[in-house]
């Protein structure tokens, strides 16, 4: 993703208006970049208030800034400097991380984030973007950019394999299925194919609901996951990510007046105080093929209204 | 011409009492401290200069001085604080009059730094100024700045500092020029509240060629011109006047300034 990343910006830095910000990450990644675009590329150490405001000066003179960091410190070391500074005053500011949920593992709770969607979906004017595979971040990045609202991009060190075809604002039906609406963002959607892919060969069908903006969510959009519901009355939404305030909630947001049951695979409301690998965290959280398999017959197995 | 000026100043400081009075809401004595600063950078700034309040309480300065240079209808500073007003309690931004919005501390700085980067990435002449309340150099963000200030070469970048004291009761402004010194800065020492020496030392020829950020350090009195306020200044800092209260204050601006 992070390489994907820089060929972007790479490629987008033709656009004058386009400045980068990093916070002492990903300077290997983005040489060519700096080296082509030595005046719009700063290494700005790491004091990421001040980098967040600054970027806020440089949208308000009709730039557009692109700020990367790693999730915690870019998203709530400057949270207040986001709020006002980006969002109150809707301004074009591009706040990229890598490091979210416990991408991190073995670095601690310091390292992880995950509580940056709920962060960043609660302010007004936030647009949150979640790329799971290189092809997605291009496609989502281009199209929102320049768009004059701020927008924050999650970007995951794992991806999925699934050829999607993203648009800003837009959900994907990736599997047709009778009994549970599946909602899945990130990384986890290539565990959730591959678990419902398994589950049709005993006869349960899901439908497979892919979320790469989880603000705004477009009326289409919606309408889909709305339509889904009323269908299944069962749902169950993946994400790593908190289960307050992230995928789980923008959905039982959007579907708040009709009934049905949730299940959250999520991170519960606690710190991940473990260290290991990405791979053990998922195991521990559920996070996996058989844990959406096990929350697909859980789910299934209750009576729906 | 520095006559003309004392009796615009005064004015000024009339109307944020008016202003305050009315909306019973507002900062006087905090707005009171930078109306000399405010006033002498909207009479000498060149077109292509731009302002940042970072100490966005004093909100009521901006506008009665806004005001004052046409740039701001007149009428419209009666609508301080109402509910469906443009003038807060703090500023908010809206283009081409107020550059950013501001109120808590520690952000315009950074902000004004922002722009003052994005005239160099553009190329664009002129420069940026940004007051700053000394209690407001509490925060880690505006030293952040200064740091990144030298680190970018912000030369068009000009921070004021409106030192007065305020924070006395917590922590003690202990020699901020030296602070922005060491931090690369060309810093200044100025009498706040005497606007033809302000307008020297911000815009003398020699001072628009440098090439370091510049910090003036303006001494202010918190509440100048009202001498209740200057003697109780924590009592004031956000109260407003009563109608006994405005007319002494009043007269005594009238008389003493």
């Amino acid at each position: 993703m992070r390489k994907q990343f820089a060929k972007t910006l790479l490629d987008l830095g033709k656009d004058e208006r386009l400045v980068l910000l990093i916070g002492d990450i990903s300077h290997y990644l983005l040489k060519d970049f700096e080296d082509k675009y030595k005046d719009r590329f700063y290494n700005m150490g790491v004091a990421e208030q001040a980098m967040m405001s600054i970027a806020s000066g440089l949208a308000i003179n009709g730039l557009f800034p692109v700020v990367h960091s790693i999730t915690p410190f870019v998203v709530e070391r400057c949270f207040e400097q986001i709020k006002d500074d980006l969002c109150y005053q809707n301004l074009g500011v591009n706040i990229v991380s890598v490091g979210g949920a416990f991408d991190y593992a073995a670095l601690g709770c310091t390292h992880h984030c995950y509580e940056d969607f709920a962060l960043m979906r609660v302010l007004p004017n936030m647009q949150v973007i979640y790329p799971a595979s290189p092809h997605e971040f291009d496609i989502l990045f281009r199209q929102t950019f320049a768009n004059g609202s701020p927008t924050y991009f999650r970007l995951p060190a794992k991806i999925h394999f699934l050829p999607t075809k993203p648009n800003f604002g837009d959900v994907e039906k990736l599997k047709e299925g009778k009994e549970v609406t599946v909602v899945a963002a990130g990384p986890q959607l290539q565990n959730a194919y591959d678990a419902i892919q398994e589950l049709e060969k005993e006869s349960i069908t899901c439908d497979l609901i892919y979320m790469t903006t989880l603000k705004p969510v477009s009326e289409a959009a919606k309408a889909a996951i709305t339509a889904s519901l009323k269908k299944t009355k069962r749902l169950l939404t993946i994400e790593e990510h908190s289960v307050i305030g992230g995928v789980g909630d923008t959905v039982a947001l959007i579907a708040s007046n009709i009934s049905f049951g949730h299940h959250r695979l999520g991170i519960k409301d606690k710190f991940l105080t473990n260290y290991g690998t990405y791979e053990e965290h998922c195991e521990a959280n559920g996070l996996t093929k058989s844990g959406i398999k096990k929350a697909i017959y859980e789910i299934k197995s209750e009576n729906n209204l | 011409m520095e006559e003309e000026d004392s009796k615009n100043i005064k004015k000024i400081r009339i109307d944020i009492l008016d202003m305050c009075f009315k909306a019973k809401e507002g900062h006087v004595p905090s707005s009171f401290s930078v109306v000399e600063i405010l006033y002498t950078l909207y009479k000498k700034m060149a077109p292509n200069d731009v302002f940042f309040l970072s100490k966005g309480h004093a909100s009521a300065a901006l506008f009665a001085v806004l005001a004052h240079f046409g740039l701001l209808d007149r009428s419209e500073l009666k609508t301080y604080c109402a509910y469906d007003s443009r003038l807060g309690g703090h500023p908010h931004r809206f283009p081409n009059l107020i550059m950013s919005s501001t109120g808590s501390l520690g952000h315009g700085f950074p902000i004004a730094a922002g722009y003052a980067l994005s005239k160099k990435i553009k190329q664009e002449p002129g420069r940026v100024f940004c007051v700053v309340g000394d209690g407001e150099t509490n925060e880690g963000s505006i030293w952040e700045t200064a740091m990144y200030a030298e680190q970018l070469k912000l030369s068009n970048l000009v921070c004021v500092v409106d030192k007065n004291d305020s924070q006395i009761r917590a922590m003690t402004s202990i020699n901020i020029d030296k602070k922005f010194k060491e931090f690369g800065w060309k810093t200044q020492v100025v009498n706040g509240h005497n606007s033809s020496e302000l307008e020297k030392i911000l815009f003398d020829k020699s001072v628009e060629s440098n090439n370091q950020p510049y910090c003036v350090i303006a001494n202010t009195v918190k509440g100048k011109g009202v001498k209740e306020m200057e003697r109780d200044m924590f009592a004031w800092h956000h109260r407003s006047p009563t109608d006994t209260e405005l007319a002494r204050f009043k007269e005594e601006l009238l008389q003493t300034l």
